[in-house]
């Protein structure tokens, strides 16, 4: 079909996962080839450093999905119709404190400029898009990957962004995965952290002393998965040409972890440190939803600026604690043949590494 | 100066040490939120304080700590008919030396060198007439004192056989000084609390304090302290109900420390418990005394009637320095 090499387009290629992707697409398959889009050159340089030799079979391409057409030049774009056969669309702005108008750029927007463009290119045999497990939002209970979230209301922009960006993409012509991972706790099973996200912060906090109250409850699941295990199965979701139209849990599922348990085992790491140990910092306390944002409500109106600081920043995704869910993962699981490791295999690693490196994240690449 | 005693009522079982009278003392003058916030006393805006359930203190003028504790404590004996001569033990808390005996608006800054010997403590039991009792100070509790005073004395009982010790404390902030804690409005006060071994009301059903040295300078670790207030609340309290057999919906009524109601209604949340369990009233009417609130709640809900016999109690207190105290009484 392709006269010319068949090429993966990766949009956010540079970023934690999309660097995964890209690593081992190539290493599986000396066949492979990758356009990646890329924003600002820099990432790119940072990008091909940490990909060593692999980089000479990935072309960057000057482009912003928050633009009509990518922002593609016309070289690119002729290059491009030439050879995509598949798009990895990873690109996104996971910032959860975004206003719903800066989500809706990059996620509702941007997605939308890359289904209209890919939709242009004839030999586009796949679109891989790279969602979230919450744009289930508010939903409790077990959630199927067939459920697509509606009804439900959202904890914050990204995720209402992204569920709204999965819209766009079933309604398009373009053959369609869609792959939803839960949060992103480490690099891999060793508990290393290339990038601190909410989940690194919110355990600082805690760390810390800082941390008075969380949303939950003992036995609220705590689904995490590690950038090795999502970049395997994207990886191995691209090479595949009979899943369109499926939706596949990239996620923990039934290996999650309860929270009490989670936050046991966390504080029970800690206190191996007798420094840490004699300070006496607790685990927050868990409560509903609304005695929650009472507290948060509380210390807003109170103006201290360490704990407004605190609670402003957990506010925007701390509450998807209080809508216990599990992710059903039995369609990925077959669909892949390999799971997500069990929460509990890394989590003790990736608190210590934490702690060990001062809370600071060195840049490596994961593949 | 105002105060009344706890009620006597009937055993529904067997007899234990309890609490069987309390009393307490103000100063004559009492000044609005918005009154301290005019006289700069405050450090947040009286609106502010307002919303968060205050509406008054009390402020020492020509009072001493020593004038309020001994007006509560010869209350209490009155009130009770208490002989003194059947009083074994006393321990006071509060103010030490001269400081004790000085009006709130002279007092000097510092005092005579034998002063330090000059111990209210004892002045008290001189005072009272309380010929057979020792006499013990306790100190550096802060608003949790008069819960260890309670529990000293309920040890006492149960291991050297005394049959009855009286509590006293008194606790003052300087008279033109900061009225506020963190968010929460200061009152002077004294409180007498009567401990008898063979009580028929207020029995001593369960108790748990939680020390935390790490944060004993409250300036300079105050986010950390607002932070772990709460979790920590919760375990004290559940040590407390635990010790007591209870569970927390057992609980009648919380008996509070006047700390900010919306601090209590976060509490009650993580303990489950509705806000109407909470005797509040005198949170707006009274402010926090360092000198025992819960035990002039306990007083006031008892007289009022809001207290049955049998009723499961749940007093919960903090001190900065740092400690969580928790009382479990069944009324």
């Amino acid at each position: 079909m392709h006269q010319h090499r068949p090429t993966v387009l990766v949009t956010g290629g540079t970023g934690l996962i999309g660097r995964a992707v890209i690593a081992r697409m190539l290493r599986q398959d000396p066949a492979v080839h990758v356009a990646a889009l890329v924003r600002r050159p820099a990432r790119w340089h940072s990008l091909a450093a940490t990909l060593g030799p692999l980089a000479a079979r990935v072309v960057p391409i000057r482009g912003d999905i928050t633009c009509d057409g990518l922002a593609l030049g016309t070289g690119a774009q002729r290059w491009l119709r030439r050879r995509a056969c598949t798009v990895i669309h990873l690109a996104a702005d996971t910032t959860f404190t975004r206003t719903s108008e800066e989500s809706r750029a990059t996620n509702i927007d941007g997605t939308r400029h890359v289904l209209e463009t890919a939709n242009t290119w004839p030999g586009v045999e796949q679109l891989v898009h790279v969602s979230t497990a919450f744009v289930a939002g508010e939903l409790n209970g077990l959630v199927a990957e067939r459920d697509n979230g509606a009804g439900a209301g959202f904890v914050n922009p990204y995720e209402w962004s992204k569920y709204e960006a999965e819209r766009l993409v079933r309604d398009s012509a373009l053959p369609w995965v869609i792959v939803r991972p839960s949060t992103v706790a480490c690099d891999t099973k060793a508990g290393g952290v290339t990038q601190l996200n909410a989940l690194h912060f919110a355990l600082r906090l805690c760390y810390q002393g800082l941390a008075a109250l969380m949303p939950g409850a003992e036995d609220t699941p705590m689904d995490t998965v590690t950038t090795r295990y999502v970049a395997r199965a994207i990886a191995a979701v691209a090479q595949r040409d009979d899943l369109a139209g499926q939706t596949l849990h990239l996620c923990a599922g039934m290996r999650s972890l309860p929270l009490g348990e989670l936050l046991d085992r966390t504080f029970h790491i800690w206190a191996t440190d007798d420094a840490w140990k004699r300070r006496g910092h607790v685990r927050p306390a868990l409560s509903d939803l609304e005695t929650y944002r009472l507290f948060a409500s509380t210390v807003d109106e109170l103006g201290d600026p360490v704990l407004t600081r605190v609670t402003h920043a957990l506010a925007h995704f701390i509450p998807q604690l209080a809508f216990p869910k599990w992710f059903d993962t039995s369609r990925a699981d077959e669909t892949l043949g390999f799971r997500a490791p069990a929460v509990a295999e890394y989590w003790p690693r990736m608190v210590a590494h934490l702690v060990s490196r001062g809370w600071d994240h060195p840049c490596r690449l994961v593949a | 100066m105002s105060g009344a005693p706890a009620a006597a009522g009937t055993p529904t079982t067997p007899a234990a040490p309890g609490i069987t009278g309390v009393a307490y003392a103000f100063p004559a003058l009492s000044r609005s939120v918005r009154e301290l916030g005019e006289l700069g006393q405050l450090q947040s805006p009286s609106d502010t304080l307002e919303s968060l359930g205050f509406g008054q203190v009390h402020v020492a003028t020509t009072e001493s700590p020593y004038d309020l504790a001994l007006c509560a404590a010869r209350r209490l004996l009155h009130e009770h008919d208490v002989s003194p001569a059947s009083v074994d033990l006393l321990i006071y808390g509060g103010l030490s030396g001269r400081a004790a005996f000085d009006a709130a608006s002279t007092a000097p800054h510092a005092p005579a060198p034998m002063s330090r010997y000059s111990y209210p403590a004892t002045r008290l039991q001189f005072d009272l007439g309380l010929a057979n009792a020792m006499v013990w100070a306790l100190d550096q509790q802060a608003c949790t004192t008069l819960f260890g005073a309670v529990r000293l004395a309920r040890a006492m009982c149960a291991t050297e056989g005394m049959a009855r010790v009286l509590c006293v404390s008194s606790e003052f902030t300087a008279a033109d000084g900061a009225r506020e804690a963190i968010f929460n409005c200061v009152s002077d006060a004294a409180c007498a609390v009567l401990v008898d071994r063979d009580a028929a009301r207020n029995r001593l059903r369960g108790a748990a304090h939680i020390t935390k040295g790490y944060y004993w300078d409250a300036d300079a670790l105050r986010n950390e302290i607002i932070a772990s207030y709460f979790p920590t609340a919760r375990h004290a309290v559940y040590c407390a109900l635990h010790n007591a057999g209870w569970r927390p919906d057992d609980v009648t009524w919380v008996i509070p420390h006047n700390v900010s109601l919306r601090s209590w209604q976060i509490l009650l949340g993580l303990l489950a418990l509705p806000n109407a369990r909470l005797w509040s009233r005198n949170i707006a009417r009274d402010g926090h005394t360092l000198a025992g609130d819960n035990f002039i709640n306990l007083c006031d809900a008892m007289r009022e009637g809001a207290i049955q016999p049998g009723d499961r109690l749940l007093l919960f207190s903090y001190g900065y320095g740092a400690h969580w105290t928790a009382l479990a009484l069944e009324a």
